[in-house]
């Protein structure tokens, strides 16, 4: 048993000494990133835009926090749009979440029922020494209340619209061109259009007609295209398994497994997406739908040239709207929420909703941006970054209800592509889903 | 040495060394282990989104579970992706372990090349899969046309897709099993097999009366390990297939993620985690009483 008893010792240092440094660095310095020495105001803000829009972000993090000297914003890069939003949920509990966020459309009705987010309608008047905003030259269809039916509630505001987008086609100029086919104005124009592009060696499809996710946000076009919706006017009953719902997927049925002119890519959320943008890129689909915001990636490495077009319509033509909002979250010090407001309102000025527009693909959200000199030449020179703007004529709200995110993403969204890959029917599917959005509604 | 009695202060001594030598991988262990564990099955008798104050519903969230068609549809995955991924690479490594465990650098070299997959991070695997599948411009599909086989959606039908990512993760984990069988052969005494072998017994009869038997605790072992890392099996999911097409690859561990940190249903996922407990426990005790009865029966 008895050892040296110098190296007893020295054994005895070390357990001390590694029980200072165990209980020292609960004691370390707490920076919940509101130090306010020098006067200069730290906002944390998460986001998650990737690849060319993050550094585009960061350019003009940069030169906000340039140009103004009394508040310093850190991005932080929090990965695709839901973790983001799960990583903002949890840190709002905590002393260390961020001032400022972005998040899907579609999250904003529970993040503003749970109570997590800032009430901007003050801000936007100029109170309390904010400066104040001219909400009237946001473009109508991308703004809070052009987003949302609000199924007869109050609701004031609280997001204030940035990279905003809607799906529209891209298509292979010479595909198309060279099959003697224009881009689809209606379903059954997409089908033909399709068959006709589809080119097949034996048992191989060489070429893809056509190439779509089975996701909801095409769906929820498809949806109202076919003059459907997804709940009743007073939000509290599900109306998207019948009629409308049913042709929408239907349309896609038939196209995969009937018609075989369509691609399902395989992945869920955004890696199918990825799938279609890298087929397209490489000449083995014609037509894709995806967001405007893949506009300026799909161009520079398109070795083709490529058009885009308004999605095709059924009974109305019909596009919902994509992309996120601004939000400054509730629990943060004043100094941190006013800052946080200067942030977000400098980032939607015209000049900065520009440059972010020009650099990805996104819509401009104001007005005087889409009107200006400037941008009319632009949009003559390139006239793909107009397509998304003049489809907002025919832009859908989203429901305004708190069950709308898990409506979207657990009842349907992992449901969808179940006609198309395995034997359930459409009225099943549908049905079902319906049914569990009814009892998540009624509790 | 070291039977001398000591003093009272001496032996103080030595207990504080200890105390203080454990507790900060304790005071670790607690924090980061214990802690979770703890309020984990707190949070399995509320209702959380990840804000605001959790409602209490009881047993509501173990109910709903129990009578959730999809989470009947997650265990058969995780019971089919377990058992099949455990039975290809045991039967698999030990194999390969007999075919290979020869001297030679050309057996080492043939060792280690098999092995480097299991060193790889899950991510590269899955990266690398999701392209060698890739079902019109895969590799796999390209060999398989050569034979004329026409191309198969690997990662795209939903009949297949739990199969292939069987087979990725058997590619991947079988080089361990292999290493381990190989430590528990050449533990086995080579005099032995030299004797039956003078004694005319067939290659056959060697293995399945000697090796075999004499493997045994080796194979406990590798039994055990397997089922717990499949069992745990997420990242070729979360990489790969994301759950889909469909529910079709929907794991255990990617269906608890997938509820918490995609739903924000998070006392409805700590319920799945505290029955996945129970049951892993289960498994774990049968086993350590096969290990149990294995020991007495060795011993003399």
């Amino acid at each position: 048993m008895e050892r040296s008893s110098v190296r007893g010792w020295g054994v005895r240092w070390a357990s001390v000494l590694g029980l200072l440094l165990v209980l020292s660095s609960g004691s370390c310095k707490r920076d919940d990133g509101a130090s306010e020495a020098d006067g200069v105001v730290e906002v944390s803000f998460w986001y998650a835009y990737g690849g060319t829009n993050r550094q585009v972000t960061e350019e003009l993090i940069a030169s906000f926090n340039a140009s103004h000297p009394k508040i310093r914003v850190k991005g932080t890069y929090q990965g695709d749009y839901f973790e983001a939003l799960a990583k903002v949920r949890v840190a709002s509990r905590t002393s260390r979440g961020p001032a400022v966020t972005h998040v899907v459309s579609e999250s904003l009705p529970a993040l503003w029922e749970d109570g997590l987010v800032e009430p901007l309608d003050g801000y936007a008047r100029g109170e309390g020494g904010a400066t104040a905003v001219d909400l009237a030259d946001f473009i109508p269809a991308l703004s809070q209340d052009g987003t949302f039916d609000y199924l007869g509630k109050e609701v004031p505001l609280f997001a204030l619209p940035f990279n905003r987008s809607t799906p529209i086609v891209f298509y292979n100029k010479k595909m198309l061109a060279d099959a003697g086919v224009s881009p689809p104005q209606t379903w059954e124009e997409l089908e033909a259009a399709a068959r006709t592009l589809t080119v097949r060696e034996g048992d191989q499809t060489k070429v893809w007609g056509f190439e779509l996710p089975i996701s909801w946000w095409f769906w929820y076009a498809l949806l109202h295209q076919a003059d459907g919706r997804l709940l009743s006017e007073d939000g509290k009953t599900a109306m998207f398994g019948h009629a409308a719902g049913q042709e929408a997927l239907g349309l896609l049925v038939r196209m995969v497994k009937q018609d075989k002119t369509m691609k399902n890519p395989p992945g869920r959320d955004y890696n199918a997406w990825e799938v279609a943008n890298t087929d397209f890129l490489s000449g083995r689909v014609a037509m894709i739908w995806t967001s405007t915001a893949f506009l300026n990636y799909l161009t520079e490495n398109a070795k083709f040239e490529l058009g885009t077009a308004f999605l095709p319509g059924f009974k109305r033509k019909a596009v919902p709207t994509g992309g996120t909002f601004f939000v400054v979250m509730k629990g943060r010090p004043e100094a941190e929420k006013r800052a946080g407001w200067e942030f977000v309102r400098w980032m939607t000025e015209p000049e900065q909703t520009k440059l972010w527009s020009q650099k990805t693909g996104y819509m401009p959200v104001r007005r005087s941006v889409v009107e200006s000199a400037e941008m009319k030449a632009f949009y003559v020179e390139h006239s793909n970054w107009r397509t998304t703007i003049d489809q907002l004529d025919h832009a859908v709200r989203f429901p305004f209800s708190p069950k709308l995110l898990e409506i979207q993403r657990d009842l349907l969204q992992p449901n969808l592509e179940k006609p198309v890959v395995t034997d359930a029917t459409v009225e099943s599917v549908l049905g079902k889903a319906e049914a569990d959005a009814n009892a998540l509604l009624g509790r | 040495m070291g039977t001398q009695r000591r003093g009272g202060g001496a032996r103080w001594r030595e207990a504080l060394t200890g105390y203080g030598l454990v507790l900060p991988s304790m005071a670790v262990f607690a924090v980061f282990y214990l802690y979770p564990v703890a309020h984990t099955l707190y949070l399995s008798f509320f209702n959380w989104n990840l804000t605001g104050d959790p409602k209490p519903v009881g047993l509501g969230n173990y109910e709903a579970l129990l009578s959730d068609e999809v989470f009947g549809e997650v265990l058969v995955n995780t019971l089919t992706y377990s058992l099949a991924t455990v039975a290809v690479t045991m039967v698999g490594g030990l194999g390969l372990a007999l075919l290979l465990n020869r001297p030679g650098r050309v057996y080492g070299v043939l060792q280690a090349c098999i092995f480097t997959s299991y060193i790889v991070s899950w991510v590269g695997v899955s990266l690398l899969w999701i392209w060698m599948l890739d079902a019109q411009f895969g590799p796999v599909n390209g060999v398989l046309s050569a034979f004329g086989v026409s191309p198969v959606d690997w990662l795209g039908d939903p009949d297949l897709a739990l199969w292939s990512l069987v087979g990725v993760t058997s590619w991947k984990t079988v080089g361990y099993d292999m290493v381990l069988f190989l430590a528990g052969l050449q533990s086995i005494p080579v005099d032995t097999l030299e004797a039956a072998e003078m004694d005319g017994a067939s290659r056959w009869q060697r293995f399945w009366s000697i090796t075999f038997p004499q493997l045994m605790p080796t194979t406990l072992f590798v039994l055990i390990t397997s089922v717990i890392m499949t069992f745990q099996g997420f990242d070729v999911v979360r990489v790969m297939t994301q759950g889909g097409p469909v529910r079709a690859t929907t794991i255990y561990v990617y269906f608890i993620y997938e509820q918490a940190f995609g739903y924000f249903k998070v006392g409805y996922a700590a319920a799945a985690v505290v029955l996945f407990f129970v049951v892993l426990l289960g498994v774990t005790l049968v086993q350590f009483r096969l290990f149990d009865r294995q020991r007495r029966e060795e011993a003399p």
